[in-house]
């Protein structure tokens, strides 16, 4: 998803003059093809992050759509104050490339995971944050990123991961319903996308009905049409590779008790504590509870199911 | 709007800023009024005698990263005809005009919002980028104070502008040895302050920041392809003789009775 997104954004730099591409000392290979077509249009920044969102944000004021590229914790973290007064304040059409989203660099330790980007992200007025499940939701964001007056953040996870959308490019600003279900919803956002669609097919061999949304639009959120699709669904499970406290989830626990009390609604996500075990992405999934057999087993308990 | 000034006409120029900015700090009864009066010379230099600004399309960029200055540019905005000297009259009041540090939807002129410290230089620096990449020859000069200079962010700034050929970039550093707390000399000595910009790669001149013409010769003069580096030396507090190099006007507020003494002096 990660190439899917860079390219979308480089296609359409060869019709435009105004994308630029910053990097943070990060993304070998994948810029090359562009460095070569649009060698003017490319700058490494080293790592310095602070002077590279300023920089950015002083480009975007002389005209320029700029896009910042490393890995999340470097897009967002070290530089938080820059992202917040000189993008965000500014409103700044400065896009901000995450990669490495949730867990997907371990195990290489918490200092480059990215568990509560959204928690920094969603707290940001004018900033529209995208997190999608596969590369053609990523493309749609891509899209959206090139248009506006606004900055954008992306969470990618890396390269690879199958698509889930295989016909039209969805609306990604919308919540994407992937499967009917009436028993209950199972709403996610990411590339735990795999963990989720397996679930529902394992519950339904077992006569639970599960409808799925994606909602790769995580602000500004889409709550209204996510609401609609929930309105006569009595199982809401929010699953995300972010803090459970402060992610996806917490956004639907606020709205299920100022309008949904009505929704038996569970969380799934990790616990807001720093990581310190040592696993491959699979085994964080299993020590975290956010596998397929874990959601299955979950939502059983939650419908009371046995 | 008026053009470029004559050198006769600025220490006038700078009396009227100067006076606005007392104004300003008696009105609002807020702090930063040693910090305004400091700059006030290095900004009526850049907006009568150095920038370009008769066409407003193409305008030199004027960034003052030092956003608690902020009264001083607005003053001198005024003064120059760039935003009406009425919204002056609306600042820091209840339902007013303009803001404490800098938003640059506020008003004309105000290029950057700024107010944390370390931001408006990065900021210059990716705007004289980006007008290079853009073909323009418009320059950026962005006015940064002396404890300002503590932040990583603008070292590593510096780093990167020779390396980008930046000659359409000039800092200002109002260097007046006063910051919130204490003086940056005895907290961690800046020395060799000039030699450290040097060395990054920089064209460095060293003025008294209230000399008119010192500081438009600094900001005039060829530099050989670099990023030019104005170390302004410069007294906090500058024109009002008891608020002169005194670490408690960062933040003392002008009374009635001081704003009189305050204008009396100037």
């Amino acid at each position: 998803m990660r190439n899917a997104f860079v390219d979308t954004v480089i296609e359409a730099s060869l019709q435009r003059d105004d994308v630029f591409i910053i990097s943070g000392d990060a993304g070998l290979g994948v810029f090359d093809e562009f460095k070569q077509q649009r060698p003017d249009r490319f700058l490494n920044l080293g790592v310095a992050e602070q002077n590279m969102i300023g920089w950015a944000a002083g480009m975007a004021l002389t005209g320029f759509r700029v896009y910042v590229y490393n890995i999340a914790p470097f897009v967002l973290y070290r530089c938080y104050e820059q992202v917040r007064n000189d993008i965000c304040y500014q409103k700044l059409p400065v896009t901000l490339i995450g990669i490495g989203s949730g867990l997907t660099y371990s195990p290489m330790g918490m200092t480059h995971y990215s568990v509560e980007d959204l928690a920094i992200t969603q707290s940001l007025p004018n900033l529209r944050v995208y997190s999608p499940a596969d590369p053609t939701e990523a493309e749609s964001a891509a899209r959206l990123s090139l248009e506006g007056d606004c900055p954008t953040y992306v969470r990618l996870a890396k390269r690879g991961e199958p698509r889930i959308h295989l016909g039209e490019a969805p609306d990604v600003t919308r919540p994407l319903r992937l499967t009917e279900g009436d028993d209950v919803a199972l709403v996610f956002h990411g590339t735990v996308v795999n963990e989720v669609m397996e679930a529902q097919q394992k519950l339904g061999e077992m006569g639970v009905s599960a409808q799925v949304i994606s909602l790769p639009q995580i602000s500004p959120c889409p709550i209204d049409l996510l609401d609609e699709m929930l309105a006569d669904v009595p199982c809401v499970v929010t699953i995300e590779e972010h803090f459970v406290d402060s992610g996806l989830g917490s956004r639907l626990a606020f709205w299920h008790a100022a309008h949904r009390p009505q929704w038996k609604l569970s969380c799934l996500g990790l616990p807001p504590e720093y990581v310190h075990v040592v696993k491959k992405q699979h085994g964080m999934r299993q020590h975290y509870n956010l596998t397929t057999e874990h959601i299955v087993s979950h939502v059983c308990g939650l419908i009371g199911r046995n | 709007m008026n053009t470029k000034t004559t050198n006769q006409d600025m220490p006038e120029i700078a009396k009227r800023i100067r006076r606005s900015i007392i104004e300003l700090a008696h009105v609002s009864q807020g702090p930063h009024v040693g910090t305004a009066l400091s700059c006030a010379d290095i900004l009526a230099t850049l907006y009568f005698q150095v920038m370009d600004l008769d066409d407003w399309d193409v305008r030199d960029i004027g960034i003052l990263s030092k956003g608690h200055g902020a009264m001083s540019l607005y003053a001198t905005l005024a003064e120059r005809g760039i935003i009406d000297k009425e919204l002056l009259n609306g600042y820091c009041l209840n339902d007013g005009t303009l803001p404490a540090h800098l938003d640059r939807f506020a008003a004309k002129g105000i290029e950057v919002s700024a107010g944390s410290l370390g931001h408006g230089f990065c900021i210059g620096l990716g705007m004289a980028y980006g007008f290079k990449k853009s073909g323009s020859d418009r320059r950026v000069f962005a006015v940064v104070g002396d404890g300002e200079c503590q932040e990583g962010s603008i070292w590593e700034g510096a780093l990167f502008a020779p390396a980008m050929n930046l000659d359409n970039f000039s800092v200002i550093v109002d260097y007046n040895n006063l910051q919130g707390y204490g003086r940056p000399d005895d907290l961690c000595s800046f020395h060799p302050f000039a030699d450290k910009w040097r060395a990054f790669g920089w064209h460095v001149v060293e003025v008294d920041g209230h000399d008119h013409a010192a500081l438009k010769q600094a900001l005039t003069e060829a530099t050989d392809g670099k990023p030019r580096a104005v170390i302004a030396r410069t007294t906090k507090g500058k024109g009002v003789s008891f608020m002169e190099d005194q670490l408690v006007w960062h933040y003392y507020l002008v009374t009635e009775e001081i704003r009189a003494k305050a204008l009396e002096a100037l």
